[in-house]
């Protein structure tokens, strides 16, 4: 067979080349979106990577990031008596805002008491006092490595560790329980209880006993949490992201459909020599479905191979961007272009029916 | 030659437009011709010589009058149909060549082959095969818009007698050669006529053209008027 399609196409070397960057470009406008989204429904998983698996609140917390919530000091004693318990860990957690050298910056504190029994597996969250560990987003806003200080609300911290898991709308630090009660001015309360359950405990019928121990509280198990957590950042996000990846689409269909149809408006005389030769409507079309296709594949594979190299990019020097690629969103994506591509080829094709065959007799 | 008439054109009219605006391009032209035969439709411009050619090969459709193309009645069958008399039985030469562009002199005839259905190996070959006997040996890979006027029209040739038509139709088919590569196009035409037994029909203002037709056919104001080259002709 004839590859006239291709032959079209690469005729015009600088349109071809330029239609493929179109495609390019929205997809990778859309990935990025996508991988956006994914990056920030992401965030909540923070509450599962930390030692305990039910939280303590007061009633009516949706998750620690977005309420506050108080409980009695001495309610940790009695929460460690409820079956399946290993080991009950205090939480002090709350938004700090504190300026450094003329920038306000907002960070979600927590600090953890974890007890001498959870240190050989949880003691990364167990700080001396006087330090602080900051996630890498917050670090690189203040400027500061690990060794540096900074002084957080009058009190001067030195950074002892830089943790991943900051984004542009929650940047973590972790303190000394010691400290975070003196900054939070709180004495004989704590935040939250965060229980580490035995092995083979379930997390859900511990969450539902916890009432009957300290009754006026209410648990969650980490993965509540975190999918609370979860929705909440992705439900004002997601029309957003509906908005953006529809635009993509269009973008790079208009693409699509622009240079198909440019490269037959201009071909309309060879479309008609083909017609007048006896070439069926199917025989056009498929030429034509094969240049939207080309378009389509050769777009959406760069547009994928550019997202890989961006967000690589981003993520280096811009550490708020925080983007998770999954291959099944860039086959989705794939997937989708090429859907665009053949619905995108609708124009020409329409274009196409109307050419006369009888005006290729014109000189 | 053979004596069954390959083409039948009866009673043929073509009107463009309604009304006070209605131009008839051709009023009542009837002829026949045979397989082998090459018939040379003459005349000044505007005298319906293109639209005939149309209308012969299903390409516009008559105001009244029937063409039947190797018994198959060509004007009676509907839209569908005629892509089919086009590639399977008429075989088009015209006078700008119109090849595509893009694509190399074997490319421009294989894919008239890949219209009607042969595809790969075989279409290849054949079409390698048609423009050596049309003399482009040498030429088959080059691209249509690199071959000279004469050479274009060659592989045109080749192309229109690519499926094996019953019939070919050229539309001033030496208009834009030279003298040399005119000459060369009409040899082609009589020998190819003659070789495959196709029936060709000719339209053209070239004089030249006379030397190759077994009929000569005057078109005037859209009538045909005496045949002006006698032995052959033969009106329905």
């Amino acid at each position: 067979m004839v590859p006239l399609a291709r032959r079209n196409l690469f005729v015009e070397k600088g349109r071809f080349a330029m239609s493929v960057a179109g495609v390019a470009f929205a997809v990778v406008l859309v990935l990025i979106v996508v991988s956006l989204y994914r990056g920030w429904s992401d965030v909540g998983r923070f509450y599962e990577r930390l030692p305990g698996q039910v939280w303590v609140s007061q009633p009516g917390t949706s998750d620690p990031f977005h309420s506050t919530s108080f409980l009695a000091r001495a309610d940790a004693r009695r929460a460690a008596s409820i079956p399946g318990v290993r080991a009950v860990i205090p939480v002090y957690a709350r938004h700090i805002a504190f300026s450094r050298r003329g920038k306000t910056l907002d960070v979600f504190a927590m600090a953890l008491a974890v007890p001498a029994s959870l240190r050989s597996s949880a003691g990364t969250y167990w700080l001396p006092r006087g330090t602080i560990d900051v996630d890498r987003v917050l670090a690189a806003q203040a400027s500061v490595g690990v060794g540096g200080t900074i002084d957080v609300l009058g009190r001067r911290l030195r950074v002892i560790r830089i943790h991943h898991g900051g984004n542009s709308i929650f940047q973590t630090a972790f303190l000394n329980a010691g400290d975070a009660r003196a900054l939070f001015g709180i004495d004989g309360l704590v935040n939250f209880l965060l229980l580490d359950l035995r092995s083979g405990t379930d997390p859900a019928r511990v969450s539902a006993f916890v009432p009957r121990v300290l009754p006026g509280t209410e648990a969650h198990t980490a993965v509540q949490f975190a999918t609370s957590f979860g929705d909440r950042v992705t439900s004002g996000f997601l029309a957003v992201v509906g908005v953006l990846v529809g635009i993509g689409f269009v973008v790079g269909g208009a693409v699509i459909a622009l240079t198909t149809y440019t490269a037959i408006v201009e071909r309309a005389r060879e479309f008609g020599v083909l017609k007048a030769i006896g070439a069926r409507g199917g025989f056009l079309y498929r030429v034509v479905l094969e240049q939207s296709l080309i378009v389509g594949v050769l777009g959406s594979a760069l547009g994928i191979l550019a997202t890989v190299l961006v967000t690589r990019l981003l993520s280096d020097s811009v550490p708020e961007f925080i983007t998770v690629l999954r291959p099944l969103d860039a086959l989705g994506v794939f997937g989708a272009a090429l859907v665009t591509a053949v619905a995108a080829s609708y124009v020409p094709v329409h274009r196409i029916e109307r050419i006369d065959p009888a005006e290729v007799f014109r000189p | 030659m053979s004596a069954e008439p390959l083409l039948r054109v009866e009673d043929v009219s073509k009107t463009f437009g309604s009304g006070r605006t209605a131009v008839r391009a051709v009023d009542g032209v009837s002829f026949v011709t045979s397989g082998g035969e090459v018939t040379l439709v003459m005349g000044p411009s505007g005298s319906g010589k293109t639209s005939l050619l149309s209308m012969i090969g299903g390409i516009l459709r008559p105001t009244a009058g029937r063409v039947s193309i190797g018994g198959v009645e060509v004007t009676s069958l509907g839209r569908r149909a005629l892509p089919a008399v086009r590639r399977e039985l008429v075989g088009f030469v015209f006078q700008t060549f119109n090849l595509l562009e893009s694509l190399s002199a074997c490319e421009n005839v294989e894919i008239a082959l890949n219209i009607a259905g042969l595809r790969g190996a075989a279409a290849r070959e054949r079409a390698r095969r048609l423009l050596c006997e049309a003399g482009l040996e040498a030429r088959l890979d080059f691209n249509a818009a690199d071959l000279s006027a004469g050479e274009r029209q060659r592989v045109a040739i080749a192309r229109a007698l690519a499926n094996r038509p019953r019939l070919l139709l050229a539309d001033e088919p030496t208009a834009n050669l030279d003298t040399g590569a005119g000459r060369e196009v009409m040899r082609l035409l009589r020998e190819l006529t003659q070789m495959k037994g196709h029936a060709a029909v000719v339209v053209s203002h070239d004089p030249r053209l006379r030397r190759i037709a077994d009929t000569v056919l005057r078109l005037e104001d859209g009538r045909l008027r005496q045949p002006s080259h006698p032995p052959h002709v033969r009106v329905a």
